[in-house]
């Protein structure tokens, strides 16, 4: 059982996590993902297809085995914080403890006063205290702080992971699309949104530059009193309100369908590019696939409108018509038609509590990496010999050699040759 | 502002030319074994640099926006950042071989820049963001210190076939300083890949509202994240140093690779413009 958990903790165990999710993300990025049956097996074979739908590599991110790997990787970074929490402490308050100096990457004799070199390499002030055998020792420890460079690294990753799944679980996200002046439920929520202007700046060149839309989030839970706030999204800009946050996703084209019945008008509405509308009274219902502009660009008139026409489910006809032009196909007492034309705006909204929560841990993981890789453990030590002189040593666990250089460079100057 | 969009496509030439010349030198310095050759290389390759500085510097104000938005834009950026990361690496360590294998490397990734398009175009609304110049400023410096890491890999298996070569034993660190240089670089590369990662996830969440949606770049790049993460591991915990470390170095700078161009060209995503 003890084993089991020291397996479940140990460094040997992740680096087998890592490596499997590392062929599991690389493999996602190759097979489409959220394709159907028919769709691989006309893309690979039909034995590929049915392997692929069987181990979840359609959907290989929220696969069980996937989040069971990452579970795992979770448990794995816990456990090994845990180990090692006292572990560090107890090498932290060791760090100047003449029996804990670790073994030196360099040795310098007969220095005839450490000071100068201990300045040179910025070292902290010294300890002074005696070995063993009695002598003068002075102990110098820089960036005590690096050591808990991976165990703050490792926690911001448990938290980066943490705040991630939470919000995958939890995150509530609704799309509504309209016109200005349209109010629309989110969702099956108690609030409702109401785009109250859409702007689309364009540069001189007719490229748009930037969508705003102003808006208002109302919340309707007591429908005679309700609540609105207000606020705008742009691309980049995302608006916020009762804890969502409303982001301009996308546009595009409306155009209002008017209906006539004798002579009478029976309906007035905006129908968005590839929305369709019941027309009143009838089982028939007309798409607009599309606003036909010239080359001029967006704010011209739009000459044309292209349409389908379903019975139920069933399509019926397609065709295009110009502004205000009765469509002929339906019937001589129904004058349908298209006319104006406005830009719709597409809008995301969102509330994802653990946002934050995701952020504070990739902050938490990049400042264990500075600590890890920038501030690294550093010890100088010299003893003062019988002959007066004194030798220095040092020690650094990732420096190594590199620090060793550091070391006898600084001392060349200083050092005197007996 | 044209004109200064015409200064920079001269510069570039003019770099291209100096980096080839810089080549041609830090080539005749391990042939020659003269010390004063690789001063002349590296003082060519800073002015390249420097010259490489002020075209980008045209080329943002030309555009009226950060040079980080094109693939023509990130290629010439990034070879920018192999070349400075490579030149505080021959400074801080003394070691211009470096040189000799990052300025052929510098010299494809430029190359390569010059194969892409240099039109100025429309910025989509979602690239005006003050995020993008973070991003990709942090993954300029990422990708050149991986692109070091790598060119340190490859000296490293150069030594180890060498066996005993004066010229090598003495403007060469030992295997065992070599192997701590190529981590240093390592760290550099992975620090600032994480700072990429991040702001690239700040910037998509304003963009899209979603800061992580696996997107193949972004899959790519969390790949690359976690290829060095078990390089640090293997390090420490089966002290994989040298030769093995070594080839680690530069199969994570072949992940730089793909999730630079791989993933343009092979699979689709939202990061199909850069
Ligand atoms: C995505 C996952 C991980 C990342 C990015 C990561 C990152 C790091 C980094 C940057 C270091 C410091 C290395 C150095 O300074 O050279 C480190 C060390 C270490 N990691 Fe991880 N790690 C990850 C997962 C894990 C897991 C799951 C374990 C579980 C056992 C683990 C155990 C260790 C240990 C024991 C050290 C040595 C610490 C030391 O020497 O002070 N790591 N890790």
């Amino acid at each position: 059982m003890k084993k089991i958990w020291k397996f479940l903790g140990s460094m040997q165990f992740a680096i087998l996590l890592l490596v499997v999710l590392i062929l599991a993300c690389a493999g996602g990025s190759f097979i489409t993902q959220g394709l159907s049956y028919e769709q691989y097996a006309e893309l690979y074979s039909e034995r590929s297809a049915g392997l692929i739908l069987g181990l979840g590599l359609d959907d290989v991110y929220h696969a069980w085995w996937f989040v069971l790997i990452t579970a795992f990787l979770c448990g794995n970074l816990l456990l090994c914080n845990l180990i090692r929490l006292p572990q560090l402490l107890r090498r932290g308050k060791q760090a100047d403890d003449p029996a804990h100096l670790g073994t030196p990457c360099v040795e310098l004799t007969g220095v005839r006063d450490p000071e100068p070199l201990f300045a040179r390499l910025r070292m902290p002030r010294a300890k002074e205290t005696t070995d063993e055998a009695g002598r003068t020792l002075r102990i110098a420890v820089q960036n005590r702080a690096g050591l808990w460079g991976a165990w703050v690294c490792h926690l911001g990753i448990l938290l980066l992971i943490l705040g991630f799944a939470l919000g995958q679980m939890t995150k509530e996200e609704y799309t509504v699309y309209g016109v200005p002046g349209e109010t629309k439920r989110v969702g099956d929520t108690q609030y409702a949104l109401r785009i109250r202007d859409f702007r689309v700046d364009r540069a001189e060149n007719g490229f748009a530059e930037q969508y705003t839309a102003d808006l208002s989030l109302l919340d309707l839970s007591d429908e005679s009193a309700p609540l609105a706030e207000d606020t705008s999204a742009s691309v980049n800009h995302p608006g916020s309100a009762f804890g969502f946050r409303i982001y301009q996703n996308s546009m595009g084209d409306a155009a209002k369908l008017t209906v006539r019945k004798d002579g009478e008008l029976l309906q007035e509405t905006w129908v968005c590019q590839g929305d369709s509308a019941l027309i009143l009274q009838t089982p028939l219902y007309v798409q607009l696939r599309s606003v036909l502009r010239d080359e001029a660009g967006a704010e011209t008139a739009a000459p044309g409108y292209a349409y389908m026409i379903y019975v139920g489910d069933e399509f019926y006809t397609m065709n295009v018509q110009g502004a205000g032009e009765s469509i002929p196909e339906l019937g001589p007492n129904y004058e349908v038609s298209f006319s104006e034309s406005q830009s719709y705006t597409l809008l995301q909204i969102k509330r994802d509590r653990f946002t934050p929560l995701a952020f504070l841990g990739g902050v938490v993981t990049l400042l264990g990496l500075l600590l890890a890789f920038y501030l690294q453990l550093r010890k100088l030590w010299a003893v003062r010999e019988e002959d007066g002189t004194w030798t220095v040593r040092g020690s650094s666990p990732k420096g190594g050699a590199l620090y060793a250089d550091r070391v006898r460079e600084a001392a060349t100057p200083a050092r005197t040759r007996p | 502002m044209t004109n200064l969009l015409n200064v920079e496509s001269v510069l570039f030439y003019i770099v291209i030319c100096l980096y080839f010349a810089a080549m041609i030198f830090y080539f005749l310095f391990v042939a020659l074994k003269k010390d004063g050759v690789a001063k002349i290389a590296a003082g060519i390759q800073i002015l390249g640099l420097l010259l490489h500085s002020v075209a980008l510097v045209c080329r943002g104000i030309g555009a009226g926006r950060l040079p980080m938005t094109n693939q023509y834009e990130f290629s010439t950026s990034f070879a920018w950042g192999l070349c400075l990361v490579s030149l505080l690496f021959i400074w801080r360590f003394r070691f211009p071989v470096i040189g000799t294998f990052a300025v052929p490397v510098i010299l494809l990734l430029i190359g390569y820049a010059a194969m892409q398009s240099k039109e100025v175009k429309d910025l989509m609304p979602s690239l005006r963001s003050s995020w993008l110049g973070f991003h990709v400023s942090t993954a300029i410096i990422a990708y050149g210190a991986f692109g070091v890491s790598f060119v340190l890999g490859i000296i490293f298996l150069v030594r180890d076939r060498m066996g005993k070569n004066a010229f090598w034993d003495q403007h060469v660190p030992a295997k065992e300083k070599l192997d701590l240089i190529s981590y240093r670089s390592v760290c550099l590369g992975l620090l600032f890949l994480s700072f990429t990662i991040i702001t690239g996830a700040i910037w998509a969440e304003q963009a899209w509202g979603s800061y992580w949606s696996w997107d193949p770049k972004e899959t790519w790049s969390l790949v690359t994240w976690l290829v060095y993460a078990v390089y640090l591991h293997l390090r420490i915990r089966r002290g994989w140093r040298g030769r093995a470390a070594a080839v680690f170095a530069v199969a994570g700078f072949v992940c730089v690779m793909f999730t630079y161009v791989g993933v343009n060209t092979f699979l689709p995503g939202i990061h199909s413009y850069a």
